[in-house]
């Protein structure tokens, strides 16, 4: 067994896995049905695959930080379509026009469309190293399974762990997580504008490795999930701050809405 | 009267940009060259300024893909197999940060040293 692939799938089906598993909590509990999320895995793995055929030529885009702009607009496109998910979550009265479930399926499938080619893409571009090499492929190819199963587990768990909630509970952690999964990834978006030098690099604002590495585990799946930075630069603090401040004034703002 | 306002505003932007350290091409970052080959970094230490935003240029000589990643650098990037990429880091206090290609743990490794 390649202990580095199960590694590689594994980080990138966590991260997708949880994200996908609190965004079909939502479409459940609304009455949608599960089929957009069976058109977006397909839409997400088909853009997974043009991205990662692609990387060769968006790697030498903007003077060879294509990557870094092309992820953080991966990142960015997230966060709004999550915020969008939190806002038709809150109106009042609870949304009940097909307008409005026609919107939150749209959101739904776009946020996966877009988790799926950014973590599938790397996956891809990892097993596509292995293609040339016959007798490590299929172990990697299994390697890689294993990863991905531990990764569907975990998103499993989380499905039915926030299932068992009774409704109101679940909603509001429903509410908390997606805030700040988004904020995850405008964390993970600014700090990769910084290595590409379009937002201003700085000495880290503190660093808390000593108390949380993040190769550590429970590091790694804080990264994974809400974008854990161990020693973040202040320009990552304040787009952060910002990004997990605006969802709730939205939906102060959206809960303060005359009722039509 | 509303001209006035919008340069006022496009002033204030500009001022706060270049306070941010926006716009700023008199400090270029100085190039730092990286080479990959056997799945091993050349050179595996290598030295750069303390405290000064450095420009690397990672080369790639595998036909094989690798990923960049550093956890101390908060850095992580995929080089295609015989290809390039530039990576900025810093600026890094004095110290050493140890990196590795995530593709192939066990033997590529390197730190870059701050001085």
């Amino acid at each position: 067994m390649l202990l580095n692939a199960v590694i590689i799938v594994l980080r990138e089906a966590l991260e997708a896995g949880i994200l996908i598993s609190v965004l079909l909590t939502i479409s459940r509990q609304a009455d949608l049905s599960s089929r957009w999320l069976l058109i977006a895995m397909a839409g997400g793995l088909l853009g997974a695959a043009l991205y990662a055929y692609f990387l060769g030529d968006i790697s030498t885009w903007f003077d060879y930080v294509g990557q870094e702009v092309i992820n953080a607009g991966l990142q960015f496109g997230l966060f709004f379509s999550l915020a969008g998910v939190c806002v038709l979550l809150s109106l009042r009265p609870p949304m009940v026009k097909t307008r409005h479930r026609q919107w939150l399926t749209a959101l739904l499938a776009v946020a996966v469309i877009l988790a799926s080619i950014r973590e599938g893409s790397e996956i891809l571009v990892f097993f596509i190293g292995f293609l040339a090499q016959s007798d490590v492929f299929l172990k990697a190819m299994t390697s890689g399974f294993i990863g991905l199963m531990i990764g569907v587990s975990v998103g499993a768990l989380c499905y039915y762990a926030l299932m068992s909630l009774p409704q109101p509970v679940c909603r509001r952690v429903q509410l908390i997580l997606l805030v700040l999964l988004a904020g995850g990834m405008v964390a993970q978006a600014s700090q990769l504008l910084v290595q590409a030098d379009w937002l201003p690099a700085a000495e880290p604002l503190w660093d808390s490795s000593r108390w949380l590495s993040e190769s550590s585990l429970f590091g790694q799946l804080l990264y994974a999930t809400f974008g854990y930075e161990a020693s973040p630069t202040p320009v990552e603090v304040a787009l952060y701050l910002a990004a997990i401040v605006s969802i709730p004034l939205l939906l102060l703002c959206v809960r303060n809405l005359p009722e039509k | 009267m509303r001209t006035n306002r919008i340069q006022q505003l496009l002033c204030t932007l500009a001022l706060l940009s270049g306070w941010l350290g926006w716009n700023n091409p008199v400090t270029a970052a100085p190039l730092f060259t990286l080479e990959i080959k056997n799945h091993l970094f050349y050179p595996a230490e290598l030295v750069v300024p303390a405290n000064t935003k450095v420009k690397l240029l990672v080369i790639n000589h595998d036909p094989t893909p690798e990923e960049f990643e550093s956890y101390e650098l908060n850095r992580e990037k995929v080089i295609l197999g015989n290809s390039k990429a530039v990576i900025f880091i810093g600026p890094l206090a004095p110290g050493e940060y140890p990196y590795f290609g995530e593709f192939n743990m066990s033997t590529a490794l390197g730190k870059i040293i701050a001085r």
